[in-house]
C-alpha cells in the first residue's frame, strides 16, 4: 500500500515536474515536493468530492415535468461550521509548511561558495571569486551564444546577485526556487546541486574529455529569467554546469586567458559572454548593429552633432575611441536606424577585455590594415615572391 | 411573488400607461435615433452601449491572444524579418525593420492584457449586466445619478480609445503590469504614462459607476426589499463598487509620480535616481489586486442568481454568500504583497501569505453553497446553467491552483511561469468571462426581446468549455516543468505542450464565433421571448420583455425573497405549469 502510494507519488511528480523530477536538490524531495504533492492530494480530494456531489445532483435532481422541487434546508449551521473549520486547518497546514521551506530557502552556511552574479539585458555574467568568468558557450532555444557557468555539485553555493538595469528574476527550476535581480541592491540566491551520480543511472549525467585528458563528469541545469526585462527577455538564458567540487577548483583556479593570449581570442570571448545577444558578428540582423565590416566605415548617427559626424567620417583612426565610449556611455552616438537600447558595461570590462573588444571588430572589418584586400591579389603574389626570393639570397 | 403582481392587466388598464413602449421601440427617425440613443439617461440603453463596447473590446483582446499563441505554436520565432508590411507597422517602432518585428510579440502580449483587464474585465460585467439589471432588479426606474451614468459610459470609450491608440502608436511593451525600472527607461516612456493615464481613465469611469451603484442600492430599493431581500447578484455588485470606489485612486497617485518622476527628477521608482524600483510594484498591486475581485465578485453574482432560477431552488446559505462578498472586498486591500513573493524581506511574505490564505476560507465557502444548492433542486441543462457547471468546474481548479501559489516555499518555484498563467485565466476566464456568457444567455431573452437558438448556444458553450480546458491546463504542466511568462520563443523541451495549447485556443476562438453567430441570429430571427421564460422570482422578471422605458408600469412591491420557488408562482407563469411542493409543515423553517 505505501508502495503504491509512492509509485503514484513519483507519477505525479513525474508528470508535473518533467525531466526535472527526479533531479531537484535540497529544495526538492524532501523539501518543497513533498509539500506540492501535500497541495496536489488536498486538492484532488476537494475537487472529486465537489464535482462527484455536482454530478450526482445533475443525474438525480434533473428537471422533471410535473414534479415539484422538493423541500430542503437553506442552511445547516454544523454543516456550514465544518466546511469553514477543516479547509482552514488544513491552509494552516500549508502556510507554516510553506513558510518553512521558504526561510530554509533563503539560508546559506558560511562556508558556501560565493559566487556573484549580474543580470544585464540580456544576458547573465558571474564574477567568481579568483575573478574569472564564463569562457565556454552552447545552445538553447534560438540564443547560440548562452554562457555555461561551472559550479561545485554537492556543495552549497551563495550567488550575490544583483542587476546593472531593470529587474530580472534567476530561476533554475531544477532547484525550484526563483529570485528577483534588482539594481541598487543584492538579492541571495541558495542552493545545492546533486553530487553527480557516476553509476550511470541518472541519465542527465554527461561527460567531457578536458585537454589532459581528464574525463569529467557534469550535469547542467537550465537558468532562465522569469521577470519581463523587454525584447530579448526570451533569450536570457544560463547553464549551470555541475561539476565534482575537484574539478571546479581546478577550472576556478585557470583562467580562460591571460595577458599574454592574443588579443582578438580575448574579445571573441568577451562578445559571446556580454555583447552576442545583441551583436551578431555575421552581418546578421539583431537589436544592435551588426559588427561585420563595421570598424572604419562611416557611420551615420541618429543624435550625434553634424561636428562629430564629420570627424567619424573623416578618420577612422577615431574607431577606437569610439567603441571605447560605447561600451561605457551607449547613449553618447546611437547608430541610425537603432534604438538606445544599450546598457551601459562601465566597470564591468577589464582594459584587456576592452582592448581585446576592439581587436575583435577590428578584424571582422575588411578595413583592417592587417586583412587582406580584394583585387590586390595579383600584387600580393609578387611581393610573396620577392621575398621569397631575398630570402633565398 | 412577488410583488403584488399588477402588471398583467395593465394592457388598457392602466390609463397613462398602455402607449409606453418598449425600450428598444424607436420613437423618431433613424438620425434622431441614435442620437436619442448617444444622449439617453435610461440605464437599460446605456447597459446595452456598454454591452456592446466591452464585447469589441473582448474581441480585441481576443485577436491579440490568438496571435500570441500562433507565435508559441513553435520553439523559434515565427514572425521574422520575412514578413513585411503595413500590417505590422502599428506595432513596432519607426520603420518596419528585422529587429522591430522582433518586438511584435512583447508588444502584442501588452495589448492583449491591458486590453482584457482595463477595457473588458474589470468593467465588463458591473457596466453592461449590472446597469441593465442592477435598477430592474431593485425595482428602481434607473440608477440614482442617470447622467453620471452617461459620463461613465463616454469616459470609458475616451479612455479605450486613448489605452488602445498608445499601444499602436508603438512603444509599449511592458506588459500590462508596467513595472519600473523598464517602463521608465527604456520602453516609449511617453507611451508607457499615456497607457497608464488610460488605465486611470478607465477607473474613473469605474469610480462612477460604482458610486451609482452603491447610492441606487442604499436609496432606490422597492418598497418591502430589506438588505436581505436583495438578490445576491446585488450583493456582488455592491461589494464590487465599493472596492472601485477605494481602489481606483491609487492608480492615480501612481501615475502622478511616475509624472513627476520624469518632469521634476524626483528619485520615487527609478534606481539611478535615488528611487526603489520595487515600490511601484506595491502601488500598483495595491490597485491591482483588490481589482482582481472587482473583476470576479460580480461573476460570483451572476452565478449565485443564474443557479437559483435554473434549478428552482432557494440558495444554501444566502447570508453566508452575501456576507463573503463583503469579506472578500474587505480582505482583498490586505493581500496586494503576494505578487511579489521573490522580491520582498521574509517578514512581509509571511504575513501576505497568510492573508492570502485568509481570502480563500470565504471564496471556497461559496463555492461549496453553490454545491449544495443543487442538492434537492430542479436542474435544467440550459446554455446559461451549462455555463454555470463550467464555471463551478473550471473555478474550482483556479482555487485550488491558487494553493501553491499562495503557499511561500512552492510559490518560489511556480512565480512567474506557466503555472501563473494558466492559474489566473482559470479564475479569470473559468471564473468571469464564463459566468459573463452565464448571465448573458440568461439575461438576453430580457434584453432585446427575443430567445436564442438553445442548440446552437449549447454547441458554442461545450466548444469553449473543451478549448479552454485544451487551451490552459496544458499551461499547468508548462509552469511546473520550467516555462517563464512572457516567453516568444523557447526551448524545445516545451514544444508538444505548447502546440497543444495554441489548437485549443483555436478551438475556443471557433466557440466564440459560434456565440456570435447564435447572438446575431437571435437578434433578427430569434423567437419572441415570453416576459419570463426562466420562471425567475426577481423583479425583472415582472416587467414587460424587453422592459418598458420606465422599468416597470407602477412601483413594484416585494413580498417575497428572491429564490422562494418553493412557496411562489413565478410571475406570467401559469399554476399549472408550475407544480409547487407540499406546504411546509407547521413550525418547520426553510
Amino acid at each position: 500500500m505505501t508502495a503504491t502510494l509512492a509509485g503514484i507519488n513519483d507519477l505525479v511528480i513525474k508528470l508535473f515536474f518533467g525531466q526535472h523530477a527526479d533531479s531537484a536538490v535540497g529544495s526538492g524531495p524532501g523539501g518543497t515536493d513533498n509539500l506540492f504533492l501535500f497541495i496536489w492530494w488536498v486538492s484532488v480530494f476537494f475537487f472529486v468530492l465537489l464535482m462527484g456531489i455536482m454530478a450526482y445532483c445533475m443525474v438525480v435532481y434533473r428537471r422533471k415535468p410535473g414534479v415539484p422541487t422538493e423541500r430542503s434546508a437553506s442552511h445547516n449551521t454544523p454543516l456550514e461550521i465544518a466546511w469553514s473549520v477543516i479547509p482552514s486547518l488544513l491552509l494552516a497546514v500549508m502556510f507554516f509548511w510553506g513558510f518553512d521551506g521558504y526561510l530554509k530557502a533563503q539560508m546559506a552556511p558560511s562556508y558556501a561558495e560565493q559566487i556573484e552574479l549580474t543580470g544585464q539585458k540580456w544576458n547573465w555574467s558571474m564574477v567568481y571569486s579568483t575573478g574569472i568568468g564564463a569562457s565556454e558557450f552552447t545552445t538553447l532555444g534560438s540564443n547560440s551564444n548562452v554562457p555555461i557557468f561551472y559550479i561545485p555539485a554537492g556543495k552549497p553555493v551563495r550567488l550575490k546577485m544583483s542587476s546593472a538595469d531593470v529587474l530580472h528574476a534567476f530561476w533554475v527550476p531544477d532547484f525550484r526556487t526563483k529570485l528577483d535581480v534588482v539594481p541598487n541592491r543584492y538579492t541571495p540566491y541558495v542552493f545545492t546541486a546533486n553530487p553527480i551520480d557516476r553509476t550511470g543511472a541518472d541519465e542527465r549525467v554527461a561527460t567531457f574529455q578536458t585537454k589532459d585528458g581528464t574525463t569529467v563528469y557534469y550535469r547542467d541545469h537550465t537558468v532562465y529569467c522569469a521577470e519581463y526585462c523587454g525584447d530579448q527577455h526570451s533569450e536570457m538564458m544560463a547553464v549551470l554546469r555541475a561539476v565534482e567540487p575537484e574539478f571546479y577548483y581546478t577550472w576556478l583556479n585557470t583562467p580562460p586567458y591571460s595577458s599574454i593570449t592574443p588579443p582578438v581570442e580575448v574579445g571573441q570571448l568577451v562578445w559571446k559572454a556580454k555583447c552576442s545577444v545583441c551583436h551578431t558578428t555575421d552581418g546578421g540582423a539583431s537589436t544592435g548593429p551588426t559588427w561585420l565590416n563595421s570598424y572604419g566605415y562611416p557611420r551615420e548617427f541618429a543624435n550625434a552633432d553634424p561636428m562629430t559626424q564629420a570627424k567619424i567620417d573623416a578618420d577612422p583612426l577615431l574607431w577606437d575611441n569610439y567603441i571605447r565610449e560605447s561600451v561605457i556611455n551607449p547613449g553618447a552616438k546611437v547608430r541610425a536606424g537603432f534604438q538606445n537600447a544599450m546598457p551601459s558595461f562601465d566597470g564591468q570590462l577589464s582594459p584587456v577585455e576592452l582592448r581585446g573588444i576592439i581587436a575583435y571588430l577590428r578584424s571582422l572589418s575588411d578595413k583592417n590594415p592587417n586583412s587582406k584586400i580584394e583585387g590586390f591579389e595579383d600584387l600580393e603574389k609578387e611581393a610573396a615572391e620577392l621575398e621569397a626570393a631575398e630570402g633565398a639570397e | 411573488m412577488t410583488t403584488v403582481d399588477r402588471s398583467h392587466d395593465h394592457l388598457g388598464g392602466h390609463a397613462g400607461h398602455h402607449d409606453e413602449g418598449s425600450y428598444l421601440t424607436p420613437k423618431y427617425g433613424p438620425i434622431a435615433t441614435v442620437w436619442d440613443w448617444m444622449t439617453t439617461v435610461d440605464h437599460k440603453k446605456i447597459g446595452v452601449m456598454y454591452l456592446f463596447a466591452v464585447l469589441f473590446m473582448f474581441f480585441l483582446g481576443g485577436v491579440a491572444a490568438l496571435v500570441l499563441r500562433t507565435e508559441l505554436l513553435e520553439p523559434t520565432r515565427i514572425v521574422d524579418g520575412q514578413v513585411t508590411g503595413a500590417a505590422l507597422r502599428p506595432f513596432v517602432t519607426g520603420e518596419v525593420t528585422p529587429t522591430s518585428v522582433g518586438q511584435l510579440y512583447n508588444r502584442v502580449m501588452t495589448m492583449h492584457g491591458a486590453i482584457m483587464v482595463f477595457m473588458f474585465i474589470v468593467p465588463g460585467i458591473p457596466a453592461s449586466l449590472g446597469n441593465f439589471f442592477l435598477p430592474l432588479m431593485l425595482g428602481a426606474k434607473d440608477v440614482a445619478f442617470p447622467r453620471l451614468n452617461l459620463a461613465s459610459w463616454y469616459i470609458y470609450v475616451f479612455g479605450s480609445m486613448f489605452g488602445v491608440f498608445s499601444i499602436l502608436q508603438g512603444g509599449v511593451d511592458t506588459g500590462w503590469t508596467f513595472y519600473t525600472p523598464y517602463s521608465t527607461t527604456t520602453a516609449g516612456q511617453p507611451q508607457v504614462i499615456a497607457m497608464v493615464l488610460a488605465a486611470f481613465i478607465l477607473g474613473f469611469s469605474s469610480i462612477f459607476t460604482g458610486l451609482n451603484f452603491i447610492v441606487t442600492t442604499h436609496k432606490l430599493r422597492a418598497p418591502g426589499m430589506g438588505w436581505f431581500d436583495m438578490p445576491l447578484f446585488i450583493w456582488a455588485v455592491y461589494s464590487t463598487s465599493i472596492i472601485q470606489v477605494l481602489a481606483t485612486p491609487v492608480i492615480g497617485i501612481t501615475l502622478l509620480l511616475l509624472v513627476f518622476e520624469r518632469v521634476l527628477q524626483i528619485g520615487i521608482f527609478d534606481p539611478g535616481l535615488g528611487g526603489d524600483p520595487v515600490l511601484f510594484q506595491h502601488f500598483f498591486w495595491f490597485y491591482s489586486h483588490p481589482v482582481v475581485y472587482v473583476m470576479i465578485l460580480p461573476a460570483m453574482g451572476i452565478i449565485s442568481d443564474v443557479l437559483a432560477v435554473h434549478c428552482r431552488k432557494r440558495l444554501f446559505g444566502y447570508r453566508a454568500i452575501a456576507f463573503s462578498s463583503l469579506a472578500i472586498a474587505a480582505i482583498s486591500f490586505l493581500v496586494w504583497g503576494h505578487h511579489m513573493f521573490t522580491s520582498q524581506g521574509e517578514l512581509a511574505a509571511m504575513i501576505f501569505s497568510f492573508l492570502t490564505f485568509f481570502v480563500a476560507i470565504p471564496t471556497a465557502v461559496k463555492v461549496f453553497n453553490w454545491i449544495a444548492s443543487l442538492y434537492k433542486g430542479s436542474i435544467t441543462f440550459t446554455t446559461p446553467m451549462l455555463y454555470v457547471f463550467a464555471f463551478l468546474f473550471l473555478f474550482s481548479i483556479g482555487g485550488l491552483t491558487g494553493l501553491p501559489l499562495g503557499t511561500l516555499s512552492t510559490d518560489l518555484h511556480l512565480h512567474d511561469s506557466y503555472f501563473v498563467v494558466a492559474h489566473f485565466h482559470y479564475v479569470m476566464f473559468g471564473g468571469t468571462v464564463i459566468a459573463f456568457l452565464a448571465g448573458l444567455h440568461h439575461w438576453w431573452p430580457k434584453m432585446f426581446g427575443r430567445m436564442y437558438n438553445e442548440r446552437g448556444a449549447q454547441i458554442g458553450c461545450l466548444l469553449v468549455f473543451v478549448g479552454f480546458n485544451v487551451t490552459f491546463f496544458t499551461q499547468f504542466f508548462l509552469g511546473t516543468q520550467g516555462m517563464p511568462r512572457r516567453y516568444a520563443s523557447y526551448v524545445d523541451e516545451f514544444h508538444m505542450l505548447h502546440m497543444i495549447s495554441t489548437y485549443g485556443s483555436y478551438v475556443l476562438g471557433l466557440g466564440f464565433l459560434v456565440h456570435l453567430a447564435v447572438f446575431v441570429h437571435s437578434l433578427f430571427l430569434g423567437e419572441k421571448a415570453p416576459q419570463n421564460p426562466w420562471g425567475g422570482l426577481t423583479l425583472e422578471w415582472e416587467t414587460e420583455t424587453p422592459p418598458i422605458e420606465h422599468n416597470f408600469h407602477e412601483e413594484p412591491v416585494v413580498t417575497h425573497g428572491p429564490y422562494d420557488f418553493d412557496e411562489v408562482v413565478p410571475p406570467g407563469w401559469d399554476p399549472k405549469d408550475y407544480p409547487l411542493p407540499a406546504p411546509a409543515p407547521a413550525g418547520s423553517k426553510h
